[in-house]
C-alpha cells in the first residue's frame, strides 16, 4: 500500500529525514516511535503534503501512485488521512459544512455523486458516537474553543467520516488524559479493518496499549534504526532511547 | 500672465456644476445652501498633506468638469431583493414611478427637496465636498418617524448613478422621534462603465429610546467615484446601527461621524470591503462619546485583492464627562495578493478616567496552516481559501439587519474571489 524509499526531506535548508524507508501493507498498524527531534512529525507532515517541507530525494508510492506528485487535497482524495498533532482552529467555518464540502469534493474527484443530506446526517450521527463527540461540537466552528481532548476526538471523527485507506496519527495521544486517550483509541480500533492501514506516530508507549501495533519502528536522526513487534515499545518504555542512540551512533561512526 | 484672471480648479469645477444644476432647493434650506456656496469661494480640494485625506487622493475628482445629470432610465439591478417599500433615485432625482412609498401613520417620507429641513447637523463646512452637497443638494430621502411608532418592514432605498462626468449630490435626512424604530436598506449603484461622482450626504437623528438600523450596499463602477458622508446624533437609551458593504468601485470614501449626546446609548458601525484590481476604499469613522454610560462597537473587515488599496481610520473621542464609556473597535484585513496595500489607523482620544476602550488592527495573509488543514481533508486550495475568506466576511455579514441582502453580497464576494 505505502512504500517509502530512501526519503530525504528538509525544512528551511535543514535536513530532517535522512534516508527513511518504510513499507506498510493493507490492514497493518505501524507505530513510529523515537526521541524528540528525530523526525516523527516531519514524516507525518511530508506524507500529508505539507509544503513547508521540501523532499530532496527518495520516493513514496501509495497504491501505485507517486504520492509526492500529488497536492494535499489529491492525497486526501486518494485515501490518505492525517490526524494533526495540533488541529487548527478555524473560526467561522462550521465543522459540519466543511466536512460535507470535503466529502463532496472527494466524491467529485472520484466521479461519484454528492452525498445526500440524509445519508450525511446519518453518518455524522453514527461516526460522532464512535468518539463520543457531542452533537454541539460537530456544529461549531472547526476546533474553535475545543479542549485538547475534543480536538483529538474531532480528528478521529473526521477520519471516520472520510474513511481513508491510510490513516496517519501524528502524536494523537499528546496532551490527552487517560479517559480521552481511551476514547480516541477506541475510536481508532473500531476503524481498523483488513484494508485500512495506520501509521501511528507517538512518543509514548502508553497509546500502544490501546492501539496494538503490528510493527514498531524507532526513528532516530531521520532514519528508522530499529524495527520490532509490539514488545519493542515496552522495551523502549523501560530502557528509554539512549541504548538505541548508542547502537545507531556506533553504526554510523 | 494675468494671475487675477486665471481660474482655480475649484472655481472651474464649481462653475461647471452651477451651470448644470437643475434642482430646486427647498425654501427652508436655501439660507443654509447660500452660506455653503459662499464658503466654497475659499475651500480647496484636500491634498494628502491633510491628515484626514492622507491616503486618499482627490486629484482625479478635482480635474473633471462635473455636470449634474438627469432622471435617466436605468434598470434596477436584477438581484435587488424584493421590497414592499422602495424609493428610487437616479442621478439625484427622485424616480416617482418606480418608488412605492409606505402609507404608515406617523411616518413621513419625502424626497429631500420637499422637506422642511433647515440646517445641517455637520459641525463644520471645512470640507469642499460637504460644502458642494449643502450648496447644491439633490434628492435623497427625508424620513421622519413619529413618537411610539415602529415600522417593521425595512425601507429599501436605491440610488442609481450613471453617465459621463456626471455628479450626483443626494442629500438624506432621517429623524426618529422618541421610542420609535426603523430599518433601512440602502443601495448605491453606479452603472457599469459610467464615470460618475456620487457625493452623498446623510444625516440621522435618533431620539430617546429609539432604534435606527441601516444596511448600506455600495456598488461602484470601474471608473467612478463614490463619497458618502453620514452625520449622526443620538439621544438617550437609543441605538444606531450602520453596516456598510463596499462591494466594488474605483474610488470609495465613507465618512461616518456619530455623536453620542446623551446617556445609555449604543452606536454600532460595521463595514466590509473587498476591493480588487486597482480599487481604492477608505472608511473614516468618528464616534464622539460626549456623555456617560454609552457603548460603541466598530467592526470593519477587509479582503484586499490584486493591486487594491484600503484605508481605515477610526477615531473615538471620550469626553471628560463620558465616564463608564465602553468603546470597542476592531479592524481586520486579509491581504490576498502581494501588491495590495492597507493603511489602518485607530485613534483614541480619552479624557475620562473610568472607561473601557479597546482597539485592534490586524492585517495579514490568509492563515497557511488553516489552508493546509482544509486541503488535507480534501478541499482544493481555491475552495479552502474561499471558505476561510467567507468565514472572515461572515463576522460582518452576521450583523446584517436585513438578511435579504445576504445573497447580493455573497454573490459579489464569490465573483471577486473566482
Amino acid at each position: 500500500m505505502l512504500n517509502i524509499k530512501d526519503l530525504h526531506a528538509s525544512i528551511e535548508g535543514k535536513e530532517i529525514l535522512k534516508g527513511l524507508s518504510l513499507e506498510v501493507k493493507p490492514g497493518e498498524v505501524h507505530a513510529i516511535m523515537g526521541p524528540n527531534g528525530s523526525g516523527k512529525s516531519t514524516l507525518a507532515s511530508v506524507l500529508a503534503g505539507n509544503e513547508d517541507f521540501e523532499v530532496t530525494s527518495g520516493s513514496v508510492d501509495f497504491l501505485g501512485n507517486d504520492l509526492l506528485e500529488l497536492g494535499p487535497d489529491e492525497r486526501s482524495h486518494a485515501g490518505v488521512f492525517l490526524a494533526f498533532q495540533y488541529p487548527v482552529e478555524i473560526p467561522g467555518v462550521s465543522n459540519i459544512n466543511f466536512l460535507k464540502a470535503a466529502i463532496n469534493e472527494r466524491r467529485e474527484a472520484l466521479g461519484e455523486e454528492p452525498i445526500t443530506a440524509k445519508e450525511f446526517l446519518k453518518q455524522v450521527k453514527e461516526k460522532a458516537s464512535l468518539v463520543e463527540l457531542d452533537n454541539k461540537l460537530t456544529n461549531r466552528s472547526v476546533n474553535e474553543g475545543f479542549s485538547g481532548g475534543e480536538k483529538k476526538r474531532n480528528e478521529i471523527f473526521q477520519m471516520a467520516m472520510l474513511e481513508p485507506k491510510l490513516a496517519i496519527l501524528d502524536e494523537t495521544d499528546s496532551g490527552l488524559d487517560i479517559d480521552a486517550l481511551r476514547i480516541v483509541a477506541n475510536g481508532v480500533n473500531q476503524l481498523r479493518s483488513k484494508e485500512r492501514s495506520f501509521v501511528v506516530v507517538t512518543h509514548y508507549q502508553r497509546l500502544l496499549d490501546h492501539i496494538v501495533p503490528d510493527f514498531v519502528h524507532v526513528l532516530y536522526d531521520g532514519k528508522i534504526v530499529k524495527t520490532g513487534g509490539k514488545e519493542l515499545a515496552l522495551e523502549l518504555e523501560e530502557k528509554g532511547y539512549d541504548w538505541i542512540k548508542k547502537e545507531a551512533d556506533a553504526v554510523t561512526a | 500672465m494675468d494671475l487675477a484672471k486665471e481660474m482655480t480648479k475649484e472655481q472651474a469645477v464649481l462653475d461647471s456644476m452651477k451651470n448644470s444644476y437643475n434642482h430646486a432647493v427647498a425654501d427652508s434650506f436655501s439660507t443654509t445652501s447660500s452660506k455653503s456656496l459662499l464658503n466654497l469661494e475659499s475651500l480647496e480640494f484636500p491634498t494628502t498633506k491633510v491628515e484626514y485625506w492622507k491616503y486618499t487622493r482627490t486629484g482625479q475628482i478635482a480635474n473633471k468638469a462635473w455636470k449634474f445629470g438627469n432622471l435617466d432610465n436605468i434598470d434596477l439591478p436584477e438581484n435587488l431583493p424584493v421590497a414592499k417599500y422602495r424609493m428610487v433615485f437616479v442621478n439625484g432625482h427622485f424616480d416617482t414611478q418606480r418608488s412605492t412609498l409606505p402609507q404608515v401613520e406617523g411616518l413621513t417620507i419625502l424626497p429631500f427637496s420637499k422637506s422642511e429641513v433647515q440646517n445641517s447637523i455637520a459641525q463644520s463646512e471645512e470640507d469642499i465636498f460637504r460644502a458642494w452637497n449643502t450648496a447644491m443638494p439633490q434628492d435623497g430621502y427625508f424620513i421622519s418617524l413619529a413618537k411610539n411608532k415602529a415600522v417593521e418592514e425595512p425601507l429599501q432605498i436605491v440610488f442609481l448613478y450613471s453617465g459621463e462626468n456626471t455628479i450626483s449630490q443626494p442629500r438624506s435626512f432621517v429623524e426618529l422621534a422618541e421610542n420609535s424604530e426603523l430599518k433601512i436598506s440602502e443601495f448605491h449603484i453606479h452603472s457599469s462603465g459610467s464615470l460618475a461622482f456620487a457625493n452623498a450626504h446623510s444625516e440621522v437623528i435618533v431620539g430617546d429610546n429609539s432604534h435606527l438600523k441601516m444596511d448600506i450596499v455600495q456598488h461602484g463602477s470601474e471608473k467612478g467615484f463614490h463619497f458618502h458622508e453620514t452625520f449622526g446624533e443620538q439621544g438617550k437609551n437609543c441605538t444606531y446601527t450602520q453596516n456598510t458593504f463596499t462591494l466594488s468601485g474605483n474610488w470609495t470614501r465613507n465618512n461616518s461621524t456619530i455623536r453620542l449626546k446623551d446617556e445609555h446609548s449604543e452606536c454600532n458601525l460595521n463595514g466590509f470591503y473587498i476591493p480588487n484590481l486597482k480599487e481604492h476604499i477608505d472608511n473614516h469613522t468618528i464616534i464622539d462619546h460626549e456623555k456617560p454610560n454609552c457603548e460603541s462597537n466598530e467592526l470593519y473587515r477587509g479582503v484586499l485583492l490584486d493591486k487594491s488599496t484600503g484605508v481605515f481610520n477610526g477615531k473615538v473621542y471620550v469626553r471628560q464627562d463620558a465616564q463608564k464609556t465602553n468603546a470597542f473597535q476592531s479592524n481586520g484585513n486579509i491581504i490576498v495578493s502581494d501588491t495590495a496595500t492597507m493603511n489602518s489607523k485607530p485613534e483614541l482620544e480619552i479624557y475620562a478616567d473610568d472607561v473601557k476602550c479597546s482597539h485592534g488592527s490586524t492585517t495579514g495573509q490568509l492563515d497557511d496552516e488553516a489552508v493546509f488543514y482544509l486541503m488535507a481533508r480534501g478541499l482544493s486550495k481555491e475552495n479552502a481559501r474561499k471558505l476561510l475568506i467567507n468565514a472572515f466576511a461572515e463576522d460582518v455579514l452576521e450583523k446584517l439587519v436585513n438578511e435579504d441582502l445576504r445573497e447580493i453580497i455573497e454573490a459579489t464576494i464569490q465573483t471577486k474571489l473566482a
